[in-house]
């Protein structure tokens, strides 16, 4: 006998060995332990069904337990019947489950498909990073482990993981790779990729000798490593980027998909056994919490490290609905059962809606004060104990008033009386969102901590966000359209209950937003001003709020069609601490080019300065001057070709679009050079002179600089400054009059108007 | 997006839409007075929405009618205490 502590890295099957732990130890070694771990999944139906499973179990030349038990699922109060069948080894499992689910279908399976980490976590209490003591016996086996620390620390331990970053020298979809770049903290190596044989036996020798427990690529998914591996086939020379050597790799194939109105493109994946891989261009959302992010995610999920870096939050949420039932015995189907109630027009009317949008008041305001409510739809869930099981149509039978919540314009009932599946599960997470708010607050801004925190604040938001959608998503096993509409009705009247209360304390409600509300109150500028307004809605809605922040000024803009007509999510404004708050202008769109996006956010930096709305004006020569310079830059060809570069997303195959948009010509130009691009990826292009009008930034040959349509980056740079100075008064004509005049040596009145006519031929040369 | 029903703004571009026959044969005069009651609707969308009114034009002529009491009042307001302004 032996006792371990360390981390627990990852949980797998393995064809011959079954279950495998990997264990970081204290030591330093990373350990491979196996452990006995039979997995048992249900089946229910008519007993002449279940009596014919049994047999067809009973012949599979496997070791399976068979016994009949009784287990409730999530809509049913009471236990019903059921076939269990325990395996052995859980690696068969899945392959035995499809035998018997392909040969009796009318069967209603549950438990049957449970990722096998999220089994031993119900079990254990385990998620990857969790530290464990363990005691093993002959052959590595556990004989028992026990988990240490809990997924809701506010400072989880920070485990001494060996990193190694592996790097092509330019990004493949843009040029042919000639180097990989190798490093971690303290070594790096530059291994030419050709020839390939040297490559293969260099990159062996630095993975025995670093032996990473993070491989950290880019564009490893989609390229770099389907890339060594198929080197690694040619030469007869096994690559060792597994640890657990004997197996191959998990491959997961490219795809598109649309969701919420947009398609979006997953790249191959490629996920490595004893080690993990992870690729920064293929992780969902890397950009936004990085690795402190995804372990986070991982660590409250407890879905593999691999895995939560690719898939997208609503399967982590999903995930963490799944250990809430394994835990309290629930079962899981295989399939969602419940569909939808019949309703009638004027219910559907009612019950089908969101959250509630305002038109704000169009202009510029100053002393206004953004109150949001904290994670507004978890917050509902948990407090009005939404869950799939616990919202009916009809009062259910036995509860008494206090023990059930009625919505009236949706005529459902919430019971109250134990909690869902849905609060249960969200709880912890948002107790744990709520004090690292509280924490964060009390950090200076230079504090080490903060980084981590915003990391796995980052990572909560969006498992807190998706949990919503889960709730009425169709494929959702704990979904159920009820519940959705609940949560929006009840987040309406929440907001609605907000305007109440500012308006009879005297505020004038600007702008309302789902969550949030901004107000204003002569006289009123500090925080504590605002105070009695958040307990005020603190106590009428029972939700958790906060002040947001107080802007010294913000700018509601106008539909760009119709300048009469507000938009609910294009503003901007700042702080009282000078920070600025963005949305829904160029600056924040993916297609507009680098340049004007800095352009945009020096110009609001230079206006952030200003105290008050009357402090603007004082600020617009530097604005004028920047704008001029940017201008002069773009004509004498100094901004470079990069800062130029429109990035936009397919939205369908190329034969599907009836007139080629930009994006369109630059990805037929990309195809014509066998660079073929699927819907929701991005293509990069340059605006050019002439037909047709845009150059591929990844085709083969670079643009020519002489031929960058400086007219319509113009326009394009004009447009965007007109956005941030229409508030303040200054139209796009009058703009373009204030802007051309200084710039161009005006023959006449005519050239003034239309100044890119009058200087043809510009030239554009690269920096 | 996966809604069963149109939003309130595409319930709102329909019926503007419906009336671009009337609108046509306006004068160009009377076709952006139009607009502006159209515009003034827009403002209420939200609580159009809210409503979930079986027949939403008629929220929408509550909101034109809306905005042109404001106008009114506000105008009242002028009329009965007329006090200097800024531009005379």
């Amino acid at each position: 006998m032996a006792e371990h502590t360390g981390w627990l890295l990852d949980v797998y099957t393995h064809p011959q060995d079954g279950l495998i732990v990997w264990l970081l130890d204290d030591d330093g070694t990373r350990r491979r332990l196996r452990q006995p771990f039979p997995v048992t999944f249900y089946a229910a139906g008519a007993p002449e069904h279940l009596r014919a499973l049994w047999r067809f179990l009973k012949e599979q030349p496997l070791a399976v337990k068979l016994s009949r038990t009784e287990r409730r699922d999530l809509f049913s109060p009471e236990s019903f019947p059921l076939l269990a069948v325990r395996v052995e080894d859980p690696a068969v499992q899945p392959r035995l489950f499809n035998r018997a689910a392909a040969a009796f279908p009318e069967l209603t399976y549950y438990n049957a498909d449970i990722p096998i980490s999220l089994r031993y976590a119900a079990i254990y209490g385990t998620f990857p990073l969790a530290r464990c003591a363990v005691v093993t016996g002959v052959g590595d086996t556990i004989h028992s482990l026990t988990c240490l620390n809990s997924p809701w620390e506010l400072d989880p331990p920070t485990p001494p993981l060996r990193i190694l970053a592996l790097e092509p020298d330019v990004d493949p979809s843009h040029a042919c790779p000639s180097h990989l770049h190798i490093s971690d903290r303290h070594y790096s190596y530059r291994l030419a990729l050709d020839p390939a044989r040297p490559l293969l036996v260099n990159l062996n020798a630095i993975l025995q000798r670093h032996d990473p427990d993070l491989l950290l690529t880019s564009w490893g998914d989609t390229w770099l490593l389907p890339h060594l591996l198929e080197l690694s086939q040619q030469h007869k020379i096994p690559l060792a980027l597994n640890r657990e050597t004997g197996l191959g790799f998990a491959h997961r194939k490219e795809r598109s998909y649309f969701t919420y109105g947009q398609i979006i493109y997953r790249g191959q994946q490629i996920h490595t056994f004893g080690r993990w891989h992870i690729d920064g261009h293929n992780a969902m959302l890397f950009h936004d919490y990085g690795m402190e992010g995804i372990f986070e995610l991982a660590r409250v999920s407890s879905l593999p490290v691999q895995t939560v870096a690719r898939v997208s939050p609503g399967s982590g949420i999903s995930a963490m609905q799944m250990l809430t039932a394994l835990r309290q015995g629930i079962l899981i189907p295989w399939h969602k059962q419940q569909s939808e109630r019949p309703k009638t027009a004027l219910e559907l009317m009612h019950a089908d809606q969101g959250g509630l949008v305002y038109q704000p008041i169009i202009g510029l305001h100053q002393h206004v004060a953004e109150i949001d409510f904290i994670s507004m739809y978890p917050s509902v869930m948990v407090r009005f104990n939404i869950s799939p099981e616990t919202v009916h149509p009809t009062a259910p039978s036995g509860e008494s008033g206090s023990t059930v919540e009625l919505i009236p314009e949706l005529a459902l009932y919430v019971e109250q009386a134990s909690p869902g599946l849905v609060p249960q599960t969200l709880a912890p997470l948002l107790q744990k969102r709520l004090a690292l708010k509280a924490r964060m607050a009390e950090l200076p801004s230079w504090h080490p901590r903060r980084s981590s925190y915003k990391a796995y604040a980052s990572a909560h938001k969006w498992l807190l966000v998706t949990c919503f959608g889960y709730l009425g998503y169709k494929n959702a096993r704990f979904g159920r359209i009820e519940a959705h509409e609940a949560v929006t009705a009840f987040g309406r009247e929440a907001l609605l209950r907000a305007k109440e209360a500012a308006e009879d304390l005297g505020f004038t409600v600007l702008h309302m937003y789902v969550d949030g509300l901004w107000v204003k109150q002569d006289g009123l500028s500090r925080p504590p001003d605002f105070q009695p307004l958040l307990d005020e809605i603190a106590a009428c809605t029972g939700l958790p709020i906060a002040l947001e922040g107080i802007y010294r000024w913000v700018a509601f803009l106008p539909s760009r069609q119709d300048e009469r007509v507000p938009v609910a999510n294009r503003y901007f404004g700042a702080f009282q601490d000078g920070s600025l708050k963005i949305r829904g202008i160029e600056i924040r769109r993916r297609d507009t080019p680098l340049f004007i996006a800095e352009t945009q956010q020096q110009m609001l930096a230079c206006l952030a300065q200003a105290q008050h709305v009357g402090e603007l004006e004082k600020y617009l020569p530097q604005v004028f001057s920047l704008l001029r310079r940017v201008l002069s830059d773009l004509r004498a060809g100094k901004i470079p070709l990069p800062h130029l570069l429109v990035s936009q997303k397919l939205s369908r195959t190329l034969p599907e679009y009836r007139s080629p948009s930009p994006a369109a010509r630059a990805a037929a130009q990309l195809q014509s050079v066998e660079k073929i691009l699927k819907p929701g990826q991005c293509v990069r292009f340059i605006y050019t002179l002439g037909d047709p009008g845009v150059h591929a930034w990844d085709s083969a040959e670079p643009p020519v600089p002489t031929s960058v349509d400086v007219r319509r980056y113009t326009t394009l740079l004009v447009r965007a400054a007109s956005t941030v100075l229409q508030p303040l008064g200054i139209s796009e004509t009058a703009l373009r009059d204030r802007l051309f005049d200084n710039v161009v040596a005006v023959p006449n009145l005519w050239s003034a108007r239309l100044p890119q006519e009058s200087t043809p031929g510009l030239c554009y040369n690269t920096v | 997006m996966g809604r069963t029903l149109p939003s309130i703004t595409q319930v709102f571009l329909q019926e503007q839409e419906s009336f671009a026959r009337f609108r046509r044969a306006l004068r160009r005069s009377d076709q952006l007075a139009l607009d502006d009651l159209f515009a003034a609707a827009h403002q209420h969308l939200a609580a159009a929405a809210y409503a979930a009114h079986a027949l939403p034009f008629e929220v929408f002529l509550l909101a034109m009618l809306l905005e042109e009491h404001k106008e009114v009042l506000r105008l009242r307001r002028l009329v009965e205490d007329p006090q200097p302004t800024a531009d005379g």
